[in-house]
C-alpha cells in the first residue's frame, strides 16, 4: 500500500486550518511585494537561473478551473522576475492545438494538459517530448523558506507524475474521489451513510421504497463508476497491490478475486434496478443535473462536481462526500484521492527554466491560496488552504482526507499510461452496469486489452511501484 | 494558333493547380505514405513497417465492427432518405397548399450546423425530459427505451437524426429535376388517364435519373461518413455500437497516438467510397434523355 504520509495532525497543519505554517516563515527574512502579496524566502528568487528578460509561452487548458489562476501564477511570475514574463493562453482541446506545433519542434514553454482532447502523456513522455522536472523538485520553494519545493507539496500528490522515477509533471489540484449525497436530503429522510455495501445495498432499498432512484452516474462516460466505486472497493478487499499488478501490466492481473467481488458488488445495483432509470442515456452534467434534483440519492464523482455545478445546484443542497463503502466497516474511511490538472515543461521550448520557474510560482503559497478563494478548490500545496473558508462540499472533502489517515489511495495510472485499456475499462463498466455483462467478461474483456498491450511492443511501458 | 491557346491558359490555371497541388494533392500522397508506418504523430519521423496496419486491421475487431455499422447506414439511409425525400419533393411539387412552407421547412436543418443538430437531437432523446420519451410516458408505457444509452436503439435513433437532417437537401434536388420535366409530358399522361401513382412512377421517377445517381452517391458519402452526428451524440458508445470508421479512426489518432493505423483505417475508408461511386455511377448507367 502507498502511504502518503498525511497524518491527522499534519493534514492540518498541511492545509494550513490552523495557522502553523505562519509561525514558521515569520522567523526568516522574506522579501514582500506589493502587487501579488507573494512573500519571497531569501535565497529563493531565482534558485534555477533564469535569464533576465525571458518572455516565455505558456498554453493552458481552461476547464472547470477556468485560467485566471493561471493568470495570477503569471503575474507573481513576473513580479518576481522584473522584466521577464509568461504570457498565457487558456484553450480547449491541447492535442489539436499543440500537436502541430510540437511536430514542427516550436512547442510553448509550458502545458496544461487537461480536459478533453488532451495529449497522450505516455507518448509524449516516451518520444522525450517532456522535460525531467528534477532540478525543479529539489529547488527552493518560493514562499515557504527552508523547504524544496518538492517537500512543499503534499506527500504522494505527486506520483502519477513519475515515469520511472524522473518526474515529468507536477498535478496543480488536489482532487478526492467518493460517492456524493445531499447532507440536507439524507437529514430530512432520517438516512444515514451506510459503513458496509450490505448497509448500502438495504438503505438502497429504504430509498427506493421513498421513490428516489437510490444511484445514478454519468451515463454515456460509465468510467466515473471506475475511480468512484471500483477502484476504492478493490483496495480495500484485496489491497493496493492488485492496482500495481494492473499498472505494471502483470498477467492476469484483472483477475484478482477482489476484482470479480468488487464488480458484482457494483452490478448488485443494476441487479436490485437501484440505478435510476435513463442513466445509460445521461452525460456526466446531465445526470449530475438529475442527483441535484434530487431523483437520485447517489453519484460517484470528484471534488471538481461542487464547481461544475455551481450554477444549478439548489441552495440548501449540502452536497457532501464519502468514501464508498466495502465488506469491511473498519475500512470505511479509506479513500481515493490524488492530484490531477498535469502541467508540463517541453523539452524543446525555447525557455524551460522559464518553464519550471512559472511552476515554482504557479504552486507557492500565495498562489494556492487565491486558488483555494476563487476557484473553491485545492492545490497540493502545504499551508495553501491557509485562512480561506471553504464549502460544504469541500469540507466534506477535507474531512474525508483527515479520516482516512495514512489510507489515502492512490489512483491507478493505466488510465494515463495505457488509453487502450482505459477504453475496454469504459466500455465493459457501461456494459456491466446496464446488464449486458457480467463480472467474469468484464474481467476477460479488460485482461485481454491489457494483454493486447503488453504483447504490442510499439506501446511504450512504463513501471511504478 | 495552338501554341498560342496553351500560352494563355497555363498561367491562368497555373495558380489554381499549384494550391490544388500543394494543399490537397501533397495531402493525400503524404497521407498514403503514412498508412504504411508506425507513427505517434509527435516528432519523430514515421516508421515504415509496409503492410502491418493492413493486416492488424484485419483480426481487429473494433474495425469490422466499424464498418459493419457503416454498413447498415450504407443500406438503410439512401433507401429511408431518398425514399422520404422524392416523397416529399413529388408532393410539393403537386401545389399542395403551404407548398413553400414546407420546401423551407423541410430543407432548414440543411443549414444548421451538424454539431448543433446533435447537441438539439441529444435534448429530444433524452431520456427523462426528451419529447419522445415525455410522449410515450404520457401514453402510459413506463419504461421507453433509453435512446442513445441502449446500444440496441443508438444506431436507429442516429439514422432517424440523419434522416431529418438530409433529406431536406434530395428533396431539392429532386425538385429542381421535376421542374425541368416539361408539362407537355404531364398534360399527354392526363390526357391518357394516368393518376398521381402512375405518372410519377412512368414519368417523372425515370426522368429523374440523373439526380437520382448523384444523390445516391451523395447519400454514399455521408452514409460512410457520420462522424459529426456520431461525435456529438455518442462518441460511438454504447460499448460500440454506433462506432463507424470515422470515429474509429479518430480514437486511434488522437487517443491512442497510433496516426498510421488511423491513417490506414482512412485509406481503406478512402478506396471505398471511390469503389462505391463508381460502382453506383456504372451500375446505374443510363442513356439521358435529353428534352
Amino acid at each position: 500500500m502507498k502511504k502518503s504520509g498525511i497524518s491527522r495532525r499534519r493534514f492540518i497543519e498541511y492545509t494550513g486550518a490552523a495557522g502553523l505554517g505562519i509561525g514558521l516563515s515569520s522567523v526568516l527574512p522574506q522579501i514582500l511585494l506589493a502587487k501579488t502579496g507573494i512573500k519571497v524566502a531569501s535565497g529563493a528568487t531565482n534558485p534555477l537561473g533564469l535569464a533576465a528578460n525571458t518572455q516565455a509561452e505558456g498554453v493552458f487548458f481552461s476547464g472547470g478551473f477556468g485560467h485566471a489562476y493561471i493568470e495570477y501564477a503569471a503575474e507573481i511570475f513576473a513580479e518576481v522576475h522584473p522584466g521577464s514574463s509568461m504570457s498565457v493562453e487558456g484553450i480547449q482541446r491541447v492535442g489539436e492545438r499543440l500537436r502541430p506545433r510540437i511536430i514542427a519542434g516550436n512547442p510553448p514553454d509550458v502545458m496544461d494538459n487537461s480536459g478533453a482532447g488532451n495529449l497522450d502523456t505516455g507518448a509524449l513522455v516516451g518520444e522525450g517530448e517532456i522535460l525531467d522536472l528534477g532540478p525543479l523538485m529539489s529547488a527552493p520553494a518560493i514562499d515557504t523558506p527552508g523547504k524544496t519545493f518538492g517537500e512543499t507539496l503534499f506527500p504522494g500528490s505527486q506520483n502519477s507524475g513519475l515515469f520511472d522515477g524522473v518526474q515529468r509533471y507536477v498535478n496543480i489540484a488536489f482532487t478526492v474521489f467518493g460517492v456524493w449525497h445531499s447532507k440536507s436530503l439524507f437529514d430530512e429522510k432520517g438516512w444515514n451513510y451506510p459503513t458496509t455495501w450490505d448497509g448500502m445495498l438495504s438503505l438502497c432499498d429504504t430509498i427506493k421504497s421513498s421513490g428516489i432512484a437510490p444511484w445514478t452516474y454519468q451515463g454515456k462516460y460509465p468510467q466515473y463508476m471506475l475511480f468512484g466505486l471500483l477502484e476504492p472497493m478493490v483496495s480495500k478487499i484485496g489491497g493496493t497491490q492488485i492496482w500495481k499488478d494492473v499498472d505494471n501490466l502483470v498477467p492476469g492481473a484483472w483477475e484478482h478475486p477482489a476484482m470479480l467481488q468488487a464488480l458484482n458488488m457494483m452490478k448488485a445495483l443494476h441487479d436490485n434496478g437501484y440505478i435510476m432509470e435513463g442513466t445509460p442515456g445521461l452525460t456526466h452534467t446531465e445526470s449530475q443535473a438529475e442527483w441535484l434534483q434530487k431523483k437520485a440519492a447517489f453519484i460517484p464523482c470528484g471534488t471538481w462536481l461542487e464547481n461544475e455545478m455551481r450554477s444549478i445546484t439548489p441552495g440548501g443542497f449540502d452536497m457532501v462526500i464519502k468514501s464508498v463503502p466495502s465488506d469491511d466497516a473498519s475500512k470505511l474511511s479509506w479513500i481515493d484521492a490524488s492530484s490531477g490538472e498535469p502541467f508540463m515543461v517541453f523539452s524543446n521550448g525555447k525557455n524551460p527554466v522559464a518553464g519550471m520557474e512559472f511552476l515554482r510560482c504557479l504552486l507557492s503559497k500565495e498562489s494556492a491560496k487565491w486558488f483555494a478563494q476563487n476557484v473553491g478548490s485545492i492545490m497540493p500545496v502545504v499551508g495553501g488552504a491557509e485562512g480561506v473558508e471553504l464549502s460544504s462540499a469541500m469540507t466534506s472533502a477535507l474531512t474525508a482526507v483527515e479520516n482516512a489517515g495514512p489510507n489515502i489511495l492512490d489512483r491507478p495510472s493505466f488510465p494515463g499510461w495505457y488509453s487502450d485499456i482505459y477504453s475496454e475499462v469504459k466500455d465493459s463498466m457501461g456494459a456491466l452496469l446496464t446488464g449486458r455483462a457480467s463480472a467474469e467478461e468484464f474481467i476477460e474483456r479488460v485482461q485481454g486489452a491489457s494483454d493486447e498491450v503488453r504483447e504490442d511492443e510499439d506501446i511504450v511501458k512504463f513501471k511504478r511501484s | 494558333m495552338h501554341r498560342n491557346k496553351y500560352g494563355i491558359i497555363l498561367p491562368f490555371l497555373a495558380p489554381a493547380l499549384i494550391l490544388y497541388s500543394l494543399f490537397v494533392i501533397y495531402p493525400y500522397a503524404q497521407a498514403m505514405y503514412v498508412a504504411f508506418t508506425k507513427w505517434k504523430g509527435l516528432r519523430k519521423s514515421p516508421r515504415f513497417v509496409g503492410l502491418d496496419n493492413f493486416e492488424k486491421m484485419l483480426g481487429d475487431d473494433k474495425f469490422w465492427n466499424a464498418l459493419s455499422n457503416n454498413l447498415i447506414y450504407l443500406v438503410f439511409l439512401p433507401i429511408i432518405t431518398l425514399g422520404f425525400a422524392l416523397f416529399m419533393a413529388f408532393m410539393i411539387s403537386q401545389k399542395v397548399r403551404f407548398s413553400n412552407f414546407y420546401r423551407v421547412t423541410f430543407f432548414f436543418p440543411q443549414v444548421m450546423s451538424v454539431v448543433a443538430i446533435g447537441i438539439l437531437w441529444s435534448f429530444v432523446y433524452h431520456p427523462t425530459i426528451g419529447i419522445f420519451s415525455s410522449l410515450l410516458k404520457a401514453v402510459g408505457i413506463e419504461n421507453p427505451p433509453i435512446w442513445l444509452g441502449d446500444p440496441d436503439t443508438a444506431l436507429w435513433s442516429i439514422v432517424a437524426v440523419t434522416v431529418w437532417q438530409s433529406a431536406g437537401f434530395f428533396m431539392v434536388i429532386f425538385m429542381a429535376g421535376m421542374l425541368s420535366i416539361p408539362k407537355s409530358l404531364y398534360e399527354a399522361a392526363a390526357l391518357d388517364g394516368a393518376g398521381r401513382g402512375s405518372t410519377f412512377f412512368r414519368i417523372t421517377f425515370p426522368l429523374l435519373w440523373e439526380n437520382t445517381r448523384s444523390s445516391l452517391v451523395f447519400i454514399t458519402v455521408i452514409a460512410m461518413d457520420m462522424f459529426g452526428i456520431t461525435f456529438t451524440m455518442t462518441q460511438g458508445g454504447p460499448d460500440r455500437s454506433t462506432d463507424v470508421l470515422a470515429t474509429l479512426l479518430y480514437e486511434h489518432a488522437f487517443l491512442h497516438s497510433r496516426f498510421g493505423y488511423a491513417t490506414s483505417i482512412a485509406m481503406v475508408y478512402f478506396v471505398i467510397v471511390i469503389v462505391l461511386t463508381l460502382l453506383i455511377f456504372r451500375v446505374t448507367r443510363r442513356e439521358t434523355i435529353e428534352f
